[in-house]
């Protein structure tokens, strides 16, 4: 269950860059995550889609790439410029 | 609408590591050597200490921090043995110990005159391999009562450490647990490995286990036994 604690983290990173491009709405957060990181994927994915899609992020949807080793990283954001609608 | 890509390419959990090297350079800069003890949840952990502590308290000063997700039970039976302070943390439902509570809690230890940290982490076999909380060793304390696959399906946790404490042999007459396929498994998982084989509660094997702290505070913490 430290998913949750690795999502919050997501979202920390998530924010400290849309907020130093002033760009709140995000389409979509991009991680790595490596076989031997220790997460479990899926609760991974519920828990960033929860906290993505309440401010203020907008709706956002995490978009996890799998990879061999431990990497675990977030990888881009995408927002949407001009606030989206 | 446009839409724009940001590139990040930022490690999550970089802040902890942060915050962990933070601890790691406060403890050596006092010369203190600290252990992390994970394991399951009833693997000995306390009783472990609480020996420790008995025995060794009077030619170390010993410094703990207990985790739980609930009570602060552990640091009270630990507070019992030694006149040093016991810090608790109450994760209050997280599943592992983070570098800020370690931190923090660290703050209340009189380090110059501290001679070894422990933390007796979250019973918890996943979550706690990955949290760096800046000390120098994980110790895997691993019950004859859990089976000796353990280490095949929670390889990370012992991939994750440097000691293995194969605990309650006491009860091993009474028990399948093949202690032979255990250590073969785990270093199936981690060549490395250095063990232990103790009863906490009768003080079986404990002596090995006392020499190598009293080794590991000679040496300090940078050179880990």
């Amino acid at each position: 269950m430290h998913e949750l604690s690795i999502a919050l983290d997501v979202c920390r990173i998530t924010e400290e860059h849309i907020g130093r491009h002033r760009l709140p709405t995000v389409r979509e957060v991009g991680l790595d995550v490596g076989d031997r990181s220790g997460i479990e994927i899926d609760n991974l994915q519920f828990c960033l889609e929860a906290l993505l899609a309440s401010p203020p992020f907008g709706n956002g949807v995490p978009v996890i790439r799998r990879l061999d080793g431990d990497e675990l990283s977030v990888t881009y954001v995408e927002v949407e410029e001009n606030g989206g609608t | 609408m446009a839409v724009r890509r940001i590139d990040v390419r930022e490690k999550v959990m970089a802040k902890n590591d942060e915050l962990a090297a933070g601890v790691r350079d406060r403890l050596r800069k006092h010369g203190v050597p600290s252990l992390n003890l994970v394991s399951s949840p009833g693997s000995g952990k306390t009783t472990l200490l609480e020996r420790t502590l008995d025995a060794l308290g009077d030619r170390l000063r010993m410094a703990v921090v207990t985790g739980d997700v609930q009570t602060q039970n552990d640091a009270d039976r630990l507070a019992a043995r030694t006149d040093r302070l016991v810090q608790a943390v109450v994760t209050g439902g997280a599943c592992h110990m983070d570098a800020r509570q370690i931190s923090t809690a660290i703050d209340e230890v009189d380090l110059p005159a501290t001679d070894l940290l422990f933390v007796e982490n979250v019973g918890n076999l996943v979550c706690p391999a990955s949290w760096d909380l800046g000390e120098n060793a994980k110790v895997v304390i691993f019950s004859v009562t859990e089976g000796e696959d353990k280490p095949l399906k929670y390889p990370r946790m012992f991939e994750r450490s440097d000691y293995c404490v194969i605990n309650k042999i006491d009860l091993l007459p009474y028990l399948p647990f093949e202690t032979d396929r255990a250590v073969e498994y785990a270093r199936e998982v981690n060549p490395g490995l250095r063990f232990f084989f103790t009863s906490a509660l009768t003080g079986e094997g404990m002596d090995e286990w006392y020499g190598f702290l009293e080794e590991l505070c000679r040496t300090g913490a940078e050179n880990p036994v």
